[in-house]
């Protein structure tokens, strides 16, 4: 056990699995905060991944796959918000629909465009960087250096989150929308122009997470290659109670575990229940292992302005 | 609003339609090269092969991807009308072989283990028109073929390759004498190559560590690739992925880290030129493509149908230049034995 947790990889893989869980997590985050269930951040991921290894293919730079696959994914969001909030559809069906076209798009689109041999293998990738100082230290510095690029950004991102929707005027209308969105029309704020910002920034990361998948741990789209982590990345939401730094803290449990299993599978133990590990993880935390968790009080209801 | 509400939920229900449908493209276009009589070809024409994938998808780079390849080449080269659909998950299977089998396709073709229990629903109720499935053992059909491949022999050919080049120095071997496989689903088409592959090892380097893991799934290159850096840093450095698109991240992982890998099922050295050393081949393409002939000429043979080395239904890549001339001898040699029995390569993974 002591040679499992000594190994830096076992960190490394759990910082690499935790970012394309932390980046949706943190996506639901706002679209929850503003009122607005969104379960699509595993459909808005699985297209921006795709659309990063296009647009990355077409320039020949992975920066402007980043900024394809995120524009693209915003776009996705508006829509959905379009929907949700504007026509008041039910959300939790409209994610599902979204999901489900998702999967079936990017198929038909990797067929179409790429042809049968998938993604070109001379897809650029995002950086990864090596940190000065730190790379040298023994231990810490092959975990915390060396990451792609995305990670570092997934952690400013927390950061940046946090401050926007606890230390600023516009992260607490959006707090207020999501918790009394009539209060907050009576105090002058405009519910539905925030609940459009919330879904359009869960759009936004969870871009970023889809793009990690395909640009920034490997170069290439492969059908249905987000694998449910929008799904985890809701778990992680809610298990971090609607928080950055909590989504962020769930989200590297989730990663743990799975660089866990993996490591433990040369190990004497069943390899089906070591591969159970995460899933477990995941009923304990909904199960409310780590406290109660009470979602934003107007979640999921559909607001029609007072005329 | 409420009428919003309703033309919303109609175009809703008509995307979720579209999406469901996206996996089928229609792959109908006029055939290039014409058989010689017309009368042949338009009975040819006539004919109808429907190519249901697994979950991996017609781009995995490894099984799904041959068995279209095959279809493909009979639509060119015999002139017979080919479709198929992509399951999007393990519910599908039945609805996707149904949808063929309803539209009077001459030739459903499954491909994979998983679809065992579909086939045999699905033919039962059809039992006019014949199935392949491939990597399965349905013998009890008049009109299912089962296209069983020996991968334990490819699998234990890599292994001998491996495990000989372990002995070899260059600059992306170790000296720590190991080696990992990862597996996509613990099923047992992944095991037999899985078992070969420990096999041939052990028989030309008894001392080598053989690691094994298995990702749970055929879709995610990302688990795939953090599972073969798992390996990789407890001493790994010639990896084998068994795992579908998965195994995409496997060999991404090899590129990375500057090792070697094996690719599976198709030649994969393409995807990373000096990296991936030589593929265990597992000919998926001869078996849809020799099976639609046999039913075009009525030759069609419910059961199992072997596909082996001897039949050069399996076999391995053509290795790249770090791999010397001798190695690649010794390997020919093993083959031989397999072939005429001298070795008896099991499909059970050791623990």
């Amino acid at each position: 056990m002591k040679e499992i947790l000594l190994n830096p990889q076992l960190w490394s893989a759990t910082l690499a699995m935790a970012t394309p869980l932390a980046l949706p997590a943190l996506g639901g985050t706002f679209s929850e905060r503003s009122g607005v269930v969104n379960i699509a951040m595993e459909g808005i991921m699985l297209i921006a991944a795709f659309f990063a290894v296009l647009f990355a293919h077409l320039t020949g730079s992975a920066w402007l796959g980043l900024l394809g696959a995120i524009v693209v994914g915003m776009i996705v969001a508006v829509i959905f918000a379009w929907a949700a909030v504007t026509l008041t559809a039910d959300q939790v069906i409209l994610g599902m629909a979204i999901n489900i076209f998702a999967s079936g798009f990017t198929a038909y689109l990797l067929n179409t465009i790429f042809g049968f041999s998938g993604t070109p293998t001379d897809t650029p990738m995002l950086p990864n960087i090596n940190i000065p100082v730190i790379k040298n230290i023994p231990f810490i510095g092959q975990i915390l250096s060396g990451n792609s690029v995305i990670v570092y950004l997934m952690i400013i991102l927390i950061f940046a989150s946090n401050y926007f929707l606890f230390h600023t005027n516009l992260g607490l209308r959006i707090r207020a929308v999501g918790e009394n969105p009539e209060a907050a029309e009576t105090a002058g704020i405009n519910v539905i122009k925030l609940r459009y910002l919330g879904v359009a920034l869960s759009g936004l990361f969870s871009a970023i997470g889809g793009a990690y998948l395909s640009i920034g741990l490997l170069n290439s789209f492969s059908t249905d290659m987000s694998s449910g982590r929008g799904y985890i990345a809701l778990a992680a939401m809610i298990f971090g109670k609607w928080t950055p730094f909590g989504s962020f803290g769930a989200a590297l449990l989730f990663g743990f575990a799975t660089a866990l299993s993996m490591q433990l599978q040369n190990s004497a133990m069943s390899k089906n229940i070591i591969m159970m590990l995460p899933y477990i993880l995941t009923v304990l935390a909904l199960v409310g292992v780590g406290g109660k968790s009470v979602s934003p009080a107007a979640d999921g209801v559909p607001y029609t302005p007072k005329k | 609003m409420k009428r919003l509400r309703v033309v919303l939920s109609l175009v809703l229900a008509f995307v979720l339609t579209l999406s469901l449908l996206s996996g089928c493209t229609s792959k109908t276009k006029q055939q290039s090269s014409q058989p010689n009589s017309t009368g042949q070809a338009s009975k040819n024409k006539n004919f109808k092969v429907g190519l249901v994938t697994d979950v991996g998808g017609i781009n995995d780079h490894s099984f799904n991807q041959l068995a279209y390849q095959g279809i493909e080449k009979a639509k060119n080269e015999l002139g017979v009308t080919v479709n198929f659909i992509q399951s999007k998950q393990q519910t599908d299977y039945v609805t996707n072989l149904t949808q063929f089998a309803q539209q009077k396709y001459n030739l459903v073709i499954a491909v994979g283990y998983l679809m065992k229990d579909a086939v045999e629903q699905v033919s039962k109720e059809f039992p006019d028109t014949k199935f392949l499935i491939i990597d399965s053992d349905i013998t009890d059909r008049p009109n299912v073929a089962s296209a069983t491949f020996k991968t334990e022999q490819c699998g234990y050919l890599v292994g001998v390759m491996a495990g000989l080049m372990e002995k070899e120095k260059n600059a992306k071997l170790n000296d720590q004498n190991v080696v990992g496989v990862i597996g996509g689903m613990q099923i047992p088409p992944v095991d037999s190559y899985i078992a070969g592959f420990q096999q041939g090892v052990k028989a030309v380097n008894p001392d080598t560590k053989v690691l094994v893991s298995y990702t749970g799934n055929f879709n995610d290159p990302a688990s795939g690739k953090q599972m073969a850096l798992t390996q990789i840093s407890q001493g790994a450095d010639i990896v084998f992925g068994v795992a579908g698109q998965a195994g995409d991240g496997v060999i991404n992982a090899a590129k990375e880290k500057n090792i070697y890998a094996i690719g599976v099922d198709a030649d994969q050295n393409y995807m990373a030129p000096d990296t991936v050393m030589t593929s265990a081949l597992k000919k998926v393409d001869t078996a849809t493509f020799d099976t639609i002939k046999s039913v075009l000429d009525n030759n069609f043979k419910s059961g199992l149908v072997y596909f082996d080395l001897a039949n050069d239904g399996v076999g391995y890549a053509k290795p790249i230049k770090d791999v010397p001339q001798s190695i690649v001898d010794k390997v020919d040699e093993y083959a031989k034995q397999i072939k005429d029995g001298t070795i008896k390569v099991s499909d059970q993974v050791q623990k």
